[in-house]
């Protein structure tokens, strides 16, 4: 298991007429190998430039990213990407964009297609590997996304807001599907969201980010996702200690809102 | 009463209340397209018919040619009438022979042009000669094209570069440039190919371009992030992804240079349908002007659907991601 780190990472934007935006200032933290960490805050506190960071998209001005002692300087394969929508290749039909990766490597056709076929059934697409793209739901094509993504089997997964684009039920569907990948593949996982309840339930940790500079507010260690599947989903969401959390998280949120708000009416 | 000719059944369309400003519900109905058909082809035939000329002197005329070993044509009718003093301005006509041919006497053409053909070719080799050019056209503005385009769409150098020129060149319409191209590549079927060549290239870099810069970015960061290289990003991406815009720019190429086909084949060449057109008015064949006209047409609605077709299989994704 191979542990995430991040060393004072600044990312600065030169805007025009002069003024710079500080998108992330002096981020530092450590993952553990297996830890499912979820990113939290209002828009603009850099949670998204953090991940393009973290896959290598994006080189911060300042500080430094690394993967197992490695550094990271761009986009490789131990890190996979799943992106909100949009992402999967249209020409291709659902099997053939899960194999991508590994034909992009040359891999062995008959392991490939095993593989293929083993992924279909763990993100519960058994039977619609030669469904097309556009002939599949949103939800599905999430589900092609993941599947995608862990075809090259790499150390962390990158999620930017995966569940953003679906309606709730299937959210919530898709949600348990996440838990599970987690649970059974024991991957490292960061997920954006701007949902505070999705990132209470899946986050095994969670960072609240604050804007203006963007910064990691608070560090929450969460007891919910490791039990998130053997109890109710619903239950587990509607239980004090969850409502709790949520309504703590939701008013620190709120005022960060405020702080905003009162900083354009200056 | 033609509420019955509309498309029925569990269409939703058809409930809508709301269908002026509706695009969607606005249905072209195949009835109305036979009806303007047959005006066209009613009001060609009335417009040219010569109405009441003496049928005993169209007969007499009919057995005389036959006589001569020649073609009874509503033309030499004509033609045999104004010299005749009996005859003359006894009929009415609209549209005379040296306006417009009649519908028999273009149908006539037709199976003339493909027994004895026309400036020694049949009217069969002669669109042949031009499907053939326009091919060639299309191939080569295709090949320099498109590689052209997708440069200017990955580098922002070569952008910068072609663009001037592309610019600067595209606005010329062809028939312009066809003075230079006859200086430069002699008379005949170089030059129109050439021709041709100039028509297309310029919407086939445009489709290329723009193609390239259509290509979501997240889908080229995750192929990156899957293992791709830059090759297998452009040949496995970004390419397949401009698939329809280049094929939106292949459709309208075909058009362009089906229509600059006629222009083309002024270049001094003596065969293809644009010079079976031209020729045949140097010499007052309107018939032959005409069928040679409704070939072209008729060749250009068929490329359309076929190329309408071929997309619909190549690329099924088209506007449903």
């Amino acid at each position: 298991m191979k542990n995430l780190s991040v060393d004072a990472v600044g990312m600065e934007y030169q805007v025009p007429r002069g003024a710079s935006v500080e998108a992330l200032k002096d981020v530092s933290f450590d993952l553990e190998g297996g830890r499912l960490l979820t990113l939290l805050g209002p828009s603009g506190c850099g949670k998204t430039t953090l991940l393009n960071i973290l896959a290598g998209f994006l080189a911060p001005t300042s500080g430094s990213v690394s993967l197992g002692g490695a550094p990271i300087t761009g986009p490789g394969q131990d890190r996979g990407m799943v992106f909100q929508q949009g992402a999967l290749f249209e020409w291709l039909n659902v099997e053939k964009n899960i194999a991508f990766g590994p034909s992009m490597n040359r891999a062995d056709k008959a392991a490939t297609k095993a593989k293929v076929e083993d992924l279909l059934n763990t993100v519960g697409l058994a039977g619609f590997g030669d469904k097309q793209i556009y002939e599949l739901s949103g939800g599905m094509q999430q589900r092609v996304a993941l599947a995608r993504c862990l075809a090259n089997d790499p150390d962390v997964i990158l999620m930017d807001e995966p569940l953003g684009a679906l309606d709730a039920l299937t959210r919530e569907k898709m949600q348990a599907l996440v838990l599970k990948l987690w649970q059974e593949t024991g991957k490292t996982i960061v997920l954006v969201t701007h949902s505070v309840e999705e990132a209470l339930y899946l986050g095994d940790r969670l960072f609240v980010m604050a804007p203006r500079p963007g910064r990691i507010e608070r560090d929450y260690e969460l007891p919910f996702a490791k039990i998130g599947l053997d109890v109710d989903a619903r239950e587990l969401k509607a239980s004090p200690e969850f409502i709790e959390k949520r309504e703590e998280i939701l008013s620190l949120i709120w005022d960060m809102e405020e702080q905003i708000m009162g900083h354009e009416g200056n | 009463m033609f509420d019955r000719l509309r498309p029925s059944g569990a269409d939703a369309d058809a409930r809508k209340t709301v269908t002026f400003g509706d695009a969607a519900a606005v249905r072209s109905l195949p009835f109305w397209s036979a009806i303007s058909l047959l005006l066209i082809v009613v009001g060609w035939w009335a417009g040219t018919k010569a109405w009441g000329l003496p049928s005993e002197f169209a007969d007499g005329v009919r057995t005389s040619l036959a006589a001569d070993g020649e073609r009874y044509t509503d033309r030499a009718l004509l033609i045999a009438c104004n010299n005749d003093a009996a005859c003359e301005g006894s009929y009415a006509q609209w549209l005379g022979p040296r306006t417009l041919a009649s519908p028999m006497d273009v149908v006539r053409a037709f199976g003339l042009l493909q027994s004895e053909g026309f400036a020694g070719e049949t009217l069969l080799e002669h669109t042949r000669t031009s499907l053939w050019r326009v091919l060639r056209g299309m191939f080569w503005g295709i090949v320099l094209g498109v590689p052209i385009g997708t440069a200017m769409g990955l580098s922002s150098r070569l952008r910068g570069f072609f663009d001037t020129i592309v610019e600067l060149l595209r606005p010329i319409p062809p028939l312009a440039i066809l003075p230079l191209f006859i200086l430069w590549f002699g008379i005949g079927d170089p030059s129109a190919v050439r021709l041709l060549i100039f028509a297309s290239i310029w919407i086939m870099i445009i489709a290329a371009r723009a193609g390239v810069r259509t290509v979501n970015l997240s889908k080229v960061r995750a192929a990156y992030s899957l293992g791709a290289s830059k090759r297998q990003v452009l040949t496995k991406v970004i390419l397949p992804n401009a698939l329809p815009e280049l094929f939106t720019g292949v459709r309208v190429a075909l058009g362009v240079s089906w229509g600059t086909l006629v222009a083309a084949e002024l270049v001094g060449t003596d065969t293809g349908l644009g010079s079976m057109v031209f020729q045949a008015r140097n010499f007052f064949r309107l018939d032959v002007v005409l069928v040679g006209v409704i070939v072209i047409a008729v060749i250009g609605v068929l490329m359309d659907i076929l190329m309408r077709a071929i997309e619909a299989r190549l690329i099924p994704w088209r506007g449903k991601s």
